[in-house]
């Protein structure tokens, strides 16, 4: 087993280095030039088009001109530092504008996750107790049509309809600007009112996939053998279904959740537009525009780092739930 | 019987399953009782409906339709809710299921899966069950120390004596258990079998033993069942039925098992049981029957009493006597001197048997033979052929009827015929068919017999053939009138070994096929011990010995049959 995890974290390793790789290759390989434009607040209005000259000191400056495999030890040896760089456009550290973002974009997803896979998996479960009935059926067809809607459709409609039209929540922003909040809980009321639709948005997208694979584990598992053990048993109905058939059917869904994350990052950065939410998702596409490559760059990174960890947590939790993984 | 109420009473119960369409009825109007410490056995292919009536005993199956009573100690549990079965589930019925990787729950400890039905039916403490699962995994033979282990961690053998000791956790009045030695070595086999035999003893619980091991069977159970789709086909005392079983399936899954006959030959029962979809409307067995007629099809047999605590469901009333030779004596007069070839001598052939008459030369076998078939007539005694009194031949001029295959096939086959005569000729005689019909008929029976039936070979005059040709042509001549009884008087004495071992292993094949009963009269002991069911043992007119097979070849009573064997396997006696 010592062995077993050591291989583990040498294979998380290689995976970080690999993806540190790409990273420092591929904007690199781009067709382009990150100094034809820089832009200011709107990239559409000023377009500030540099002179050879600008562009020369520039190439200089940020150490373009080095050879490429000098480029790749600065790159790493910085970010061993802890450097992600400095962007062009925002003229900060991007390691300060990625932390700024990162905990809106965590507590979105999370939140979502947490959301989509319990009512997911709750519906999924109710479904395949009373598979091939009207529940069954009805159920089945409302989650798949709702699965099929873009995260940023639900948002948009979520937005008109309860934002603009009921005016039940805020319109954009995850804070009150320049509010003066009475208590600790007023502010967090403030950020979770804020929150709600973009949650919901993510959540709903998401919801349709966690209801199928709920509803299939729990079909699954209910077809068991042991299953019919624990009913010849005598055993009560919410033991069986709880003890017996949902703790055997998560051990999928767990999976699903953790790998689910990633996807989930995608979603939300075209819900957070959607909501102007101050996440790494609106950060990205601010960047994207005006080919902030270092800002994009370290979006990559630390986004793949954070679904690498979450891989990793699926590993310790799967053990924890399923026995005849540990040995 | 005893005057006490039965534990278990099923009453007519069918159970249809209706989520395939059609609907699939895997058991059909089943009865059985047991009382308490009573064992019954059940056995029979897969499919036959064991584990499907297991199940419902239980109430276990969904999406089923099911009718008649399951009486326990008088209550229909037909007649209870789901919450009203949980108190008789595991209390007082328990079950080991089939073994399988998923039986037990995969994420669950040995020791939570043996406590919660303690914690569903009694009231106990932690301590208090925990002693008691100790108590039940030290009676199964299981280290304690493995409680804390996960399914996935034991190995087969071990799982069994969990899934074991997990239905006497609640000490249940009546164990179902489910094929306990699939996929088990013969060690752990003989384990469990020791386990299953102590345990009931000691907690005196009664037991429905489900599994195609008949050994097995025959070692713990007192009654057996047999069940063929769905239905129970023979029911009796377990060492009268696996003795001498009295329905046709019941001895075909006999001769399948391996266990019972070290020498004999395996022989499957041919042929499948007819497809779940189609309703049969007569016996489900008849296609595979080797006694099967018209009428048979026509509708189902019951389930009949045919002798003391034996019932069995066939029209014929069980496994049917072809030929059956009372009293029979046959003498000659040579000269001054009378010879007395038969002095007497009783035989009895069941459809679909393999009876071998043993015997040194001169001994008297082909004179019985030849008596029996009417070539003969004997000078006492009377034959029957299913039933009939056998008089001027007409038991061997039928289709259908009894023929012989002589000793010698240069004689028994005229060499100055042609092949297709030789083997038509029975059909000749009794005027069966149009002439095609007849040429049509003789081709089917060469080519059963695995001769060419291409005009060359139907052309050539016999005595241009080998000998082994000649035994053949001489076998398809005696199946063409497709018998039910074929008498083989020392068919393969005068062929090599090489032929002698290909033409008995046709012929035995072909009994399987057709089945067909058969007198196997041969003074080779080896060849008889591979083919026999029935053995009859003659010594200077007399049959000295007879029995099953497998007893007569282990065990020879008579002081002639020792001695015979012991000259004929001296190898072995040796060794």
């Amino acid at each position: 087993m010592q062995h077993k995890s050591r291989m583990r974290i040498i294979e998380y390793a290689i995976t970080i280095w690999v993806i540190i790789t790409l990273n420092f290759l591929l904007p690199r390989l781009i067709p382009g030039d990150p100094f034809l434009v820089l832009s200011s607040q709107e990239a559409e209005d000023e377009e500030i088009i540099l002179s050879e000259e600008q562009r020369q000191y520039l190439f200089e400056y940020y150490g373009l001109d080095q050879p490429i495999h000098k480029q790749y030890f600065v790159y790493m040896g910085e970010l061993l530092r802890g450097n992600l760089g400095f962007s062009l456009y925002y003229k900060q550290p991007v390691s300060e504008i990625i932390i700024s973002r990162l905990p809106w974009t965590v507590f979105m997803v999370i939140s979502a996750v947490v959301l989509s896979t319990l009512i997911g998996t709750i519906i999924g479960c109710i479904s395949a107790w009373h598979r091939e009935k009207w529940v069954d059926k009805s159920l089945f067809l409302f989650m798949i049509f709702f699965s099929e809607i873009p995260s940023f459709l639900i948002g948009l409609i979520l937005l008109f309809v309860f934002a603009a039209g009921l005016g039940l929540f805020p319109l954009a922003g995850a804070v009150t600007h320049f509010a003066d909040f009475q208590s600790g809980w007023s502010r967090i009321w403030d950020v979770i009112h804020h929150a709600i639709l973009p949650v919901t948005a993510l959540t709903i997208s998401h919801l349709g996939g966690t209801y199928l694979l709920g509803r299939n584990s729990m079909t699954t598992v209910l077809e068991k053998d042991y299953l019919r053990t624990a009913w010849a048993k005598g055993l009560s109905q919410s033991r069986i279904i709880f003890r017996h058939a949902l703790k055997n059917a998560l051990l999928p869904i767990v999976t699903r959740v953790f790998i689910s994350l990633g996807s989930l990052v995608g979603g939300a950065i075209l819900v957070e537009n959607v909501f102007s939410y101050p996440g790494l998702g609106t950060l990205m596409r601010q960047s994207v525009r005006v080919h902030d490559y270092p800002v994009i760059q370290g979006i990559f990174l630390v986004v793949t780092i954070l679904v690498l960890l979450a891989n990793f947590l699926a590993d310790l939790v799967y053990k924890k739930l399923d026995p005849r993984v540990s040995s | 019987m005893s005057a006490d109420k039965p534990l278990l009473d099923i009453r007519e119960l069918s159970v249809t399953y209706t989520s395939s369409n059609p609907a699939v009825t895997a058991v059909s109007n089943l009865s059985l009782q047991i009382r308490k410490g009573e064992s019954l056995g059940i056995i029979g292919e897969s499919g036959c409906g064991k584990s499907t009536l297991a199940l419902s005993i239980m109430r276990l199956l969904k999406d089923v339709r099911t009718e008649g009573e399951i009486l326990f100690s008088g209550v229909n549990l037909m007649d209870l809710t789901e919450q009203q079965l949980r108190k008789y589930r595991w209390e007082k019925i328990a079950i080991v299921f089939q073994n399988s990787l998923e039986v037990l729950n995969p994420v669950l400890t040995i020791a939570e899966q043996l406590e919660e039905p303690i914690w569903a039916h009694e009231k106990l403490t932690a301590k208090e069950s925990n002693q008691r699962i100790i108590k039940v995994l030290n009676m199964v033979g299981l280290d304690p120390s493995w409680k804390n282990a996960y399914p996935h961690q034991l190995s087969g053998g071990m799982r069994q004596r969990v899934l074991l000791a997990m239905a006497l956790v609640c000490e249940p009045e009546l164990l179902i258990v489910d094929e306990p030695t699939t996929a088990l070595d013969a060690a752990s086999k003989n384990e469990i079998y020791h386990l299953l035999r102590d345990l009931q003893k000691r907690i005196g619980f009664a037991m429905i033993l489900i599994s195609h091991d008949v050994a097995f069977i025959s070692r713990l159970t007192s009654q057996v069942m047999t069940m063929y789709c769905g239905q129970v086909v023979e029911y009796g005392r377990t060492s009268d039925v696996l003795k001498n079983p009295m329905h046709c399936y019941t001895r075909g899954l006999l001769n399948a098992s391996a266990q019972f006959f070290r020498y004999k030959d395996l022989w499957g029962i041919g042929g499948k049981p007819p497809e779940e979809m189609r309703i049969y409307e007569g016996c489900p067995f008849a296609p595979r029957c080797c006694q099967s007629s018209d009428n048979c099809r026509k509708s189902r047999p019951e389930l009949r009493y045919v002798a003391l605590e034996r019932q069995v469901a066939c029209h014929k009333g069980g496994i049917e006597t072809f030929l059956k030779a009372e009293g029979i004596k046959k003498s000659f007069q040579v000269k001054n001197r009378v010879i007395q070839a038969v002095k007497r001598a009783d035989i009895e052939i069941r459809s679909g048997e393999v009876v071998a008459l043993v015997g040194e030369s001169g001994s008297g076998k082909s004179t019985l033979a030849h008596t029996l078939v009417g070539i003969l007539s004997p000078d006492e005694g009377s034959v029957y052929f299913r039933g009939k009194k056998v008089e001027n031949h007409w038991a061997s001029r039928m289709m259908e009827g009894m023929q012989i295959i002589f000793q010698d096939p240069f004689s028994a086959t005229s060499p100055r015929m042609k092949v297709l005569d030789v083997v038509k000729e029975p059909l000749d005689i009794m005027k069966w068919g149009s002439p095609e019909e007849r040429n049509e008929a003789a081709c089917r029976a060469l080519e059963a017999v695995r001769l060419p039936v291409n005009p060359e070979f139907l052309e050539r005059y016999c005595y241009s053939l080998s000998g082994g040709q000649r035994q053949r042509v001489a076998i398809a001549r005696a199946l063409v009138t497709n018998p039910k009884l074929v008498i083989a008087d020392e068919i393969t004495s005068m062929l090599d070994p090489s032929n002698q071992a290909n033409i008995l292993r046709e012929l035995k094949g072909l009994q399987n096929r057709f089945g067909f009963a058969m007198l196997y009269i041969t003074h080779e002991l080896h060849l008889a011990r591979k083919v026999a069911d029935k053995v009859y043992v003659m010594h200077e007119g007399e049959i000295v010995e007879k029995g099953d097979a497998s007893e007569v070849f282990e065990k020879p009573k008579h002081l002639y049959t020792r001695q015979l064997f012991s000259e004929a396997f001296y190898e072995e006696s040796k060794g």
